[in-house]
């Protein structure tokens, strides 16, 4: 029994330390040993899917409907950029699930104790905050661009029995299918770098919610310029939204500058994460 | 070999380790012994770089714990046996764990085996029975085939075989020459597991001896049950000699061997029917250890931390200075 099994060491340590791509292989062994991992992320992938179908299919006949009427469907801003959008219809809705995955993946690290494995393990504690964050970038991006990419081809069928089916090759809509997947990915380290600061998975949910669904609508009742000029368009899930447009009107922010807003909320959020991850005790 | 210098940690302003000084040497068992909220926990997580000291220092295996190159190798800690994801099996812990240090599966397999887990490796650790948890957590602890070891209430919740399993675990390992750390507020189980003691309360350090000197240093009862109490009582009285009547034929005596009292007893013609000498037990100098800490704690306690790691001996005579007094 007991010890006879070990080997008795002498002296110096020997056999491999703690590296990055190590710490990068336990988070990853993580995250996918996790039942509720792949119920979320199925779950998402179902939901956005979903989403962008039942929106394709409703513009269609809708626009349908509006043309036996005698009406003009672009009048009531139904036109086909409309229906390109649904190939990531679903992101608003995808969002929470995929930030909530980001917040739990840390908060319940906190919750159950975990988080003080993980830290004994890793005990230079920036390590394993930004590997999750990899992990979870990672994966929420290749969920998004799957989304995506499941939707159109479903969605194609469909818009067929209205004439309106489309090609990949539409301008910009590649790169907008692409970029959800970095949206989602934005948003997940949003939600790891709240759960981290916050500790708590219901608090960070919630504060992710308020960022990304909450501050937008109260700043859009808030009748100062200065509130809709100068506040609103850099809200996260604003300015994540013109980054998976197909077109920006003049004046919006434009993809990239839209992209680069919202990365900075992150990377802001992430920044806080560390270095509270740094000062606290775990 | 843990070394710790002058340890303090507050919590806001409620203080939980006030300037704690020892030494935690290799090859033995040293057990970490006092009551729950002493501050034995937030010590060990302090040596594991866990929480940061208010003041003070610790190092284990002669760096600070976050310094080392591969720290699992070098330490292994149980340090709460739910420090673990509730919805995964112990195998993938164990595994993800690994993972950190390139610790090979073979390895996983073995300390699954070894602490006894195998049945339920690949079960969700939300269904462990507490003793499976801390097999779990020792299972961790033991990864990294560690020089030192470090664990917190290990037999907590651990059936009679397991409190075995690990007293001869433990007891094993120190005799490979590793460094051995255990907490505990059991102080029976203490007894049997430990050569050292670390004694704490209230966030200092009570005593630091081996734990012979612990119980040597305790005077000797015996228990006495005779028909002429009153008798027996005169004849015994004398200098460091204490008879408490328990009830009216039962006579608690210290500072005579039992077979004096027998002499005397039979000197006197007085029938004993009962004389037993009661084994100082570890759970009674502890208390007596605590009990005296108020008294004697402003002045000579102070030195025992001052100096400990340093002046051994002079911490012995504050662990004999606290079982003397109870002997008056």
């Amino acid at each position: 029994m007991s010890a006879a099994t070990l080997t008795p060491q002498a002296g110096r340590v020997t056999g491999p330390g703690v590296s990055f791509p190590r710490t990068l292989n336990s988070e990853w062994i993580k995250f996918t040993t996790l039942r509720s991992t792949w119920v979320l992320l199925a779950t998402t992938v179902l939901v956005m899917v979903g989403i962008g179908l039942l929106g394709g299919w409703g513009i269609a006949s809708g626009m349908e409907q509006m043309e036996a009427a005698g009406q003009d469907p672009a009048a009531a801003g139904m036109d086909s950029s409309l229906l390109y959008l649904m190939t990531s219809g679903g992101l608003d809705f995808g969002q929470l699930i995929i930030g909530s995955l980001g917040v739990l993946l840390i908060a319940s690290e906190y919750s159950t104790g975990m988080i003080r494995s993980t830290m004994t393990a890793v005990p230079s504690r920036l390590s394993p905050l930004f590997a999750k964050a990899l992990v979870v970038a990672v994966v929420a991006a290749v969920v998004g661009i799957v989304s995506s990419f499941i939707t159109y081809f479903l969605l194609q069928p469909i818009l067929a029995n209205y004439g309106r089916e489309f090609g990949l090759d539409v301008d910009h809509l590649m790169q907008s299918m692409l970029l959800s997947g970095v949206y989602l990915a934005v948003v997940a380290v949003m939600g790891l770098a709240l759960g981290s600061l916050l500790r708590n998975s219901a608090g960070g949910i919630v504060t992710l919610v308020v960022l990304l669904l909450v501050l937008p609508i109260v700043a859009q009742i808030i009748p100062f310029d200065w509130v809709q000029d100068g506040v609103m368009p850099y809200l996260p899930s604003n300015a994540g939204r013109q980054m998976v447009m197909l077109e920006t009107a003049d004046g919006d922010l434009t993809q990239w500058q839209g992209g680069l807003v919202m990365a900075a909320w992150a990377a802001v959020l992430l920044a806080g994460a560390a270095v509270t991850t740094k000062a606290r005790d775990v | 070999m843990i070394e710790a210098q002058g340890l303090v940690k507050v919590y806001g302003n409620k203080p939980a380790v006030q300037g704690v000084s020892f030494t935690v040497q290799p090859g033995r068992v040293t057990g970490f012994l006092g009551p729950n909220g002493a501050g034995k926990s937030t010590t060990m997580r302090m040596i594991m770089g866990l929480d940061r000291p208010t003041s003070g220092d610790v190092l284990v295996n002669g760096k600070h714990y976050a310094k080392h190159r591969a720290p699992l190798r070098e330490v292994g800690a149980l340090l709460d046996a739910k420090a673990v994801h509730t919805s995964r099996t112990a195998y993938n812990h164990l595994r993800a764990m690994a993972a950190t240090h390139s610790i090979p599966t073979k390895r996983v397999h073995d300390v699954i085996e070894l602490t006894g887990l195998g049945a339920v490796a690949k079960k969700r650790v939300g269904g462990f029975s507490l003793g499976m948890g801390q097999r779990l957590g020792i299972a961790a602890a033991l990864l990294g085939d560690p020089q030192t070891i470090i664990l917190d209430e290990p037999v907590n919740g651990l059936d009679p075989e397991g409190v075995l399993w690990v007293r001869n675990l433990v007891k094993a390992l120190a005799a490979e020459g590793r460094t051995v750390f255990l907490s505990s507020h059991l102080m029976s189980e203490m007894s049997l597991t430990a050569d050292h003691l670390i004694v704490i309360g209230r966030g200092r350090i009570i005593a630091d001896a081996p734990i012979q000197d612990i119980l040597n240093n305790r005077a000797q009862r015996v228990r006495v049950r005779t028909d002429r109490p009153d008798v027996l009582t005169r004849a015994l009285a004398g200098e460091g000699v204490s008879v408490e009547a328990r009830e009216p034929e039962l006579l608690e005596v210290s500072g005579v061997a039992a077979r004096a009292i027998a002499e005397t007893a039979l000197a006197q013609q007085v029938l004993v029917y009962e004389l037993t000498p009661l084994q100082a037990s570890l759970e009674e100098a502890y208390m007596d250890l605590t009990k005296d800490e108020v008294e004697y704690h402003s002045g000579p306690v102070a030195d025992v931390h001052d100096h400990a790691g340093t002046a051994e001996s002079g911490r012995h005579a504050a662990v004999a200075a606290g079982a003397g007094q109870e002997g008056n």
